[in-house]
């Protein structure tokens, strides 16, 4: 535990290092979340209220967004294609570490990071603009961080399994980065799903892309009832458990196939 | 000025040609680029058309009007994709020792560093964009040769503004290896694009024309097709490539002058 413990500390000293990368990273995402919540404002107009959406309501779903954009979709997948496309994950195969704690420790450090960040703009975001909607239930608030934690990690291990098709082709970065757009996308990561036509909400609703970050938000906007938020999260705890049984078991195939071309 | 010319067309073929068959070479790869890409321009697409279905319009403009607004920034954004590609390895060129080449090489620098690359994903995204566009056009009321002629003018105009910032951040990564993100960054502040910049507030407004006119590139031209844009904000927009180019251009060469070769 104690080596994952010092991957995470130098990963997270990296990130803190380059601070213009960082604080314009922030600034990019940030604009992606004004541009959303104007939009949204736009819809709006003078309504009281657009898909079940208040202003209120909706400017939160943004700043959630913003919020989840940093915490849950944040993978290592690239390293890990880099890694085996350059023979370079050779090296850790002879380590006496998991190369998916390894892997995770890097990722929780980038998450800290960003993830602390995307609450400080917020924060100030709430005290320039206000009218933040607030769950007043403690529930809602201990269920929205549940559901969050869950999230990414089951981003982390489908991304995991996705990214080790490189152990079988060199072109793994397509799909790679297909999978990408399309999680983020169908998550809800953009807007909320409710704005698609039913049948294919549906069709969304039964994979577990939602649960990364359209139900989380539904949670916090109290949106779900407790119960069916509990049931929500057992569900996504499900699709978690068989997102790192998949990974587990393509890991040891992969390296199995592994004929570290190029280390 | 002719020759030179011919002989950059001739430079730009050939590394165009060079990277259509390394893309071609990596079939999985590229075809997993190129559904991503599609995938996201029909994302976008079906989800202005599903508000559509609850709104009759966005900010003042009808369904039409705003996917012209949405095509126009894919046609600029891609248009930079697919000439200006190189920026987007730039930080690795510098800091492999690469650039040490471009500078012994009998051709520009900064040619080899921002155009000599070519994604041809792109080339193959833009095709119905670019049909897309023409349809649209057809589904709005006529509009006067004029108005087709500021349209074009003006996406002309935000390719020029978009090689003068892709120069200034190739030029930021031969300067500092400290913004190696500022292309990545560049393109999420450039999402605010894919909407009319009427949505925004006025002082997020005035930031996409005065400070990083996105708004300039994305939505000017489709404002001025439908008759919303005065002649004095089409002066403006024409000045401030101008004057961008330049001070990009002399920006670049000033970085330039201080690459120290360090990393090489």
């Amino acid at each position: 535990m104690k080596a994952y413990a010092v991957a995470y500390s130098i990963a997270l000293q990296e990130t803190l290092q380059r601070r213009w990368s960082f604080l314009m990273e922030r600034l990019g995402s940030f604009a992606v979340v004004v541009s959303l919540f104007s939009f949204w404002s736009a819809l709006l107009g003078d309504k009281p209220e657009f898909l079940g959406y208040t202003r209120a309501e909706m400017l939160t779903y943004s700043l959630v967004l913003n919020f989840l954009m940093s915490f849950v979709f944040t993978g290592r997948g690239w390293m890990l294609v880099g890694e085996i496309s350059s023979g370079r994950v050779s090296s850790y195969l002879v380590r006496p570490v998991s190369y998916q704690g390894y892997s995770l420790a890097l990722d929780l450090a980038q998450k800290s990071v960003h993830a602390v960040s995307a609450l400080l703009e917020i924060g100030v975001l709430t005290l320039i603009v206000g009218g933040l909607f607030l769950p007043r239930d403690p529930a809602a608030w201990a269920l929205f961080a549940a559901s969050a934690v869950v999230a990414s990690l089951l981003f982390f291990f489908l991304e995991f399994c996705v990214s080790t098709l490189a152990f079988w082709t060199s072109e793994s970065g397509g799909p790679l980065f297909c999978f990408e757009l399309f999680v983020q996308f169908a998550a809800g990561a953009f807007f909320p799903l409710d704005v698609l036509p039913a049948t294919l909400r549906r069709l969304l609703e039964s994979t577990p892309l939602p649960y990364m970050a359209y139900y989380p938000a539904r949670i916090l906007l109290g949106k779900v009832p407790a119960g069916e938020a509990m049931r929500l999260v057992g569900l996504e705890l499900l699709w978690l458990a068989g997102a790192v049984l998949l990974a587990g078991w393509a890991w040891r195939r992969g390296v199995r196939s592994y004929a570290a071309e190029g280390g | 000025m002719k020759e030179a010319l011919l002989k950059y067309g001739r430079i730009w073929l050939r590394t165009a040609s060079m990277a259509m068959q390394a893309q071609l070479t990596y079939r999985l790869g590229s075809l997993g680029f190129l559904i991503g890409k599609t995938f996201r321009l029909v994302f976008f697409f079906a989800f202005v058309m599903a508000v559509f279905r609850h709104v009759e319009s966005v900010a003042g403009y009808s369904l039409e009007e705003t996917a012209l607004f949405f095509l126009t920034y894919n046609i600029v954004d891609m248009s930079a994709m697919i000439f200006f590609r190189g920026v987007y390895g730039a930080r690795r060129t510098v800091a492999e020792g690469d650039f040490d080449f471009y500078l012994v090489q009998p051709c520009s620098s900064l040619f080899r560093m921002v155009g000599s690359t070519v994604d041809f994903l792109d080339v193959l995204t833009i095709v119905p964009v670019l049909a897309l566009t023409g349809i649209v056009f057809t589904h709005l009321p006529p509009a006067p040769w004029t108005a087709y002629a500021a349209y074009f003018l003006l996406v002309g105009n935000a390719v020029v503004l978009m090689f003068s910032i892709h120069v200034a951040v190739a030029a930021l990564a031969v300067r500092t290896h400290e913004m190696d993100n500022a292309i990545w960054v560049f393109r999420n502040v450039m999402f605010m694009g894919r909407f009319p910049a009427d949505v925004y507030a006025r002082p997020v407004r005035l930031a996409l024309t005065f400070v990083l006119p996105v708004a300039v590139m994305t939505s000017f031209p489709a404002q001025a097709f439908l008759g919303r844009l005065t002649a004095g904000w089409t002066v403006y927009a024409l000045g401030l490539s101008t004057v961008a180019t330049t001070l990009s251009l002399w920006f670049w060469r000033d970085c330039v002058s201080r690459y120290t070769s360090s990393s090489s």
